[in-house]
């Protein structure tokens, strides 16, 4: 694992495997923390990376287990809005999160129904304000987007 | 992360979790969990007022086990109190939808015995 810190940007680098998680939300923390974002807007982006990480282990084959996947987080301040923007880039099968925006499966009306399937992409899109993906060089790019009002 | 439970008598379980039920938090207490709250017919109430993150694992575990009890004839539910993260995660994944959840503790017993 490597970390480096600019004033804007910081990144880390972690082998893709499930410990590693942790290690990558303590590293989102902290580094969320320098840079003043409201606690509320941290957790979100930690469930955010929890799932996304999640997802690259468990269904990103062997391509993504055999690569690092990078995390880049830096904060953008505007004069109302603030946004704290997380990139993973993984080298994993390519998956979009955010295709077919209104392609969720419907939520299960009782237990009997309910399919587990999907929760993960569910509390994607629920936490985050924006998500945006490309591919390129073989590697899934997501950059995961949570805003804020300074006034707040 | 930490369980506990407390059989209250035959027909009662409460399970208390607390800390981070992320990705490898749920991993690690699953089995056991599993086999707490849906291997035998009980009323189970899961306590989640201390738990501090709850991935989609973690809500996996419980839809499991409530539908497990369901198939024997018992019931599970929720009793969260001021964990507003842990209540908009199961509000997000329409879970609190599927799984009764209570604020007061003496309303989840209730629950599972009626």
């Amino acid at each position: 694992m490597s970390a480096s810190v600019t004033p804007q940007r910081v990144v880390l680098t972690i082998p893709a495997e499930a410990w590693d998680a942790r290690r990558a939300s303590v590293w989102l923390e902290s580094s969320a923390r320098a840079q003043d974002v409201p606690a509320e807007q941290i957790v979100r982006l930690d469930h955010c990376l929890d799932e996304v990480l999640a997802n690259v282990v468990k269904h990103g084959g062997p391509t993504a287990l055999a690569s690092a996947v990078q995390l880049e987080f830096c904060v953008v301040r505007g004069q109302d809005i603030c946004a704290a923007e997380l990139l993973v880039v993984d080298a994993g099968m390519p998956f979009d999160p955010c295709a077919r925006p209104n392609g969720l499966k419907p939520m299960a009306t009782c237990l009997a129904e309910a399919d587990p399937g999907g929760l993960g992409l569910r509390m994607l899109r629920s936490f985050s304000d924006d998500l945006s993906y490309h591919r390129t060089n073989d590697r899934n790019h997501l950059t995961i987007r949570v805003r804020w009002s300074e006034a707040t | 992360m930490a369980l506990r439970y407390k059989d209250v008598n035959n027909d009662v379980r409460h399970i208390y979790l607390s800390g981070r039920l992320d990705t490898v938090g749920s991993e690690n207490i699953a089995t056991e969990f599993a086999a707490l709250a849906g291997s035998e017919k009980h009323g189970v109430v899961v306590h989640l007022s201390d738990v501090t993150f709850l991935s989609s694992m973690g809500i996996r575990a419980l839809i499991a086990a409530a539908k497990a009890q369901q198939a024997k004839g018992g019931r599970l539910v929720v009793h969260v109190r001021g964990s507003d993260v842990v209540i908009r995660t199961l509000e997000a994944t329409g879970v609190d939808a599927l799984i009764p959840m209570f604020d007061d503790e003496n309303e989840a017993e209730r629950a599972v015995l009626a």
